[in-house]
């Protein structure tokens, strides 16, 4: 199970105001405490307007990069942006994203070709996220179609079946779930990653709601999972997921974690 | 009867409210009662959601309510229905962004609170804006969009409004995502708001309403 870590994201508003202050002391926090709790990879997200947002993304990317050796997400739909920013990683980055759209193929596959990054593939095009299980494969077969002509092998794709907020369908998470066994079905070499937070985007008290769905989508096949991975409970649940769904040879990575302080009884 | 519509619609009873609409509709009521009812709770709804007391799922089914009574009552209206409204907003999610969640909000609270809005829906082209802001005569246009790429239409819709000789006439508010001064002062808006209520607060401001 690879965790990115979710918190270095421009669209929150303290990440905001550090990027604008340049204050490196509070994003190499951040930093490393999403590496010290296990982040796989650190999403980087400057979400300021495209203008500057190259400069920032470098910035951030050279801000964070001397103090962890975790690799980085590069997380924007601007070309610019990313290609900028590949430039100064010293480890290959995850590019986040490509989708069905075809401005971000042409503008985003060639570099995640060329310098041979893992990639997370949404599923969703130009007209948005589609309605149902088998509109969102259709673009998933299409955006395979591109990394493979691409000759990304499918290891590296990460795909994202997408979850929309249960608040206005409460068919949302079982549409998510189909969505992920198909994809297990229909490529069973790619990765399968997820924004999990957006399933309870207008609700109270996320949390409950993020951990049960975050279990069900691990056995429908998630093998990755952008979230914080510095919410203990979060982190607990997806441990004793694990274990519980047979991926956890004598329970060690649990005792192990327990034994860490991770969660406690 | 209309004050139990209200609260059957308030409360989130769907089953009632529609129940107590066809009974009033039956017993030839004034369709307009029915409507002004339904808008009072509507108002409701808005407090409640801004308190924290109701959440998104609420906001969709008053929505949902409201239309549906609005079908049952079209029949019995002799005519539109006549309501003062502070004035117009045409909103939108700008081209080439397709989120729509914080744009239905905004449209929502701007609605209970006494606007008109013709909503343009989601990815709408500069020119549909300069379109509708000629056809509807908004004094208010916000546009909405969550991703970074949709400053820029930002600022394209706006310039495309002054070219087409239209910016004077209205005041453009953005909103969406981390909005900020600078994305205000990038794109030409004359103001952002942070969440819904900055955006009715807005509207209410520029068009002269306490």
């Amino acid at each position: 199970m690879q965790i990115i870590g979710e918190k270095i994201n421009g669209t929150r508003k303290r990440v905001a105001q550090a990027i604008m202050e340049r204050d490196s002391a509070f994003i190499q926090d951040l930093a490393i405490r999403q590496a010290e709790a296990g982040a796989a990879w650190l999403d980087v997200n400057a979400g300021t307007h495209p203008n500057r947002e190259p400069d920032d993304l470098i910035w951030l990317v050279e801000t964070i990069q001397p103090v962890v050796k975790v690799p980085l997400c590069l997380d924007s739909a601007n070309p610019q942006a990313l290609a900028a920013a590949i430039q100064v990683v010293q480890q290959t980055p995850m590019i986040n994203s490509i989708s069905g759209e075809p401005s971000r193929l042409e503008g985003i596959l060639p570099l995640v070709a060329k310098h041979s990054c893992p990639v997370i593939a949404l599923a969703m095009d130009e007209r948005g996220i589609p309605e149902t299980c088998e509109q969102r494969m259709a673009v998933v077969h299409k955006v395979m179609e591109a990394t493979r002509a691409a000759g990304v092998p499918d290891e590296k794709v990460y795909v994202d079946p997408l979850a929309m907020t249960l608040a206005t369908n409460t068919q949302a998470a079982l549409i998510t779930l189909d969505t992920i066994h198909a994809i297990r079905r229909e490529f069973p070499n790619v990765h399968l990653t997820i924004g999990l937070s957006n399933i309870s985007f207008g609700l109270p008290a996320r949390s409950y709601i993020n951990r049960v769905f975050l279990t069900l989508a691990l056995q429908a096949g998630l093998d990755s999972a952008i979230i914080d991975p510095l919410d203990r409970e979060m982190k607990a649940v997806l441990i004793a997921a694990e274990l519980v769904l047979g991926r956890d040879r004598h329970c060690l990575n649990y005792t192990r974690a327990y034994r860490a302080g991770v969660f406690g009884k | 009867m209309s004050k139990e519509l209200v609260n059957a619609i308030a409360d989130m009873r769907e089953e009632d409210a529609l129940r107590i609409v066809r009974e009033m509709v039956e017993s030839d009521s004034d369709p307009m009662t029915i409507l002004d009812a339904a808008r009072e709770a509507m108002a409701v709804v808005g407090q409640r959601y801004e308190e924290g007391t109701y959440f998104l799922p609420e906001l969709m089914l008053a929505g949902e309510m409201l239309g549906q009574i609005t079908e049952i009552v079209k029949p019995a209206l002799a005519k539109a229905p006549e309501v003062t409204r502070y004035g117009k907003v045409v909103i939108g999610t700008v081209q080439g962004d397709i989120h729509d969640i914080g744009k239905n909000i905004v449209t929502f609270m701007l609605d209970v609170n006494g606007f008109a809005v013709l909503d343009l829906g989601v990815d709408v082209p500069p020119q549909k804006f300069v379109e509708a802001i000629r056809d509807f005569q908004p004094q208010v246009v916000g546009l909405s969009g969550f991703l970074t790429l949709a400053f820029d239409t930002m600022k394209e819709t706006v310039d495309a409004i002054k070219e087409a000789g239209l910016r004077d006439g209205v005041k453009i508010m953005i909103g969406g995502g981390q909005v900020n001064e600078e994305i205000k002062a990038y794109t030409g808006a004359d103001a952002y708001g942070r969440d819904a209520m900055a955006g009715v607060s807005l509207a209410k401001q520029w068009v002269g309403a306490k």
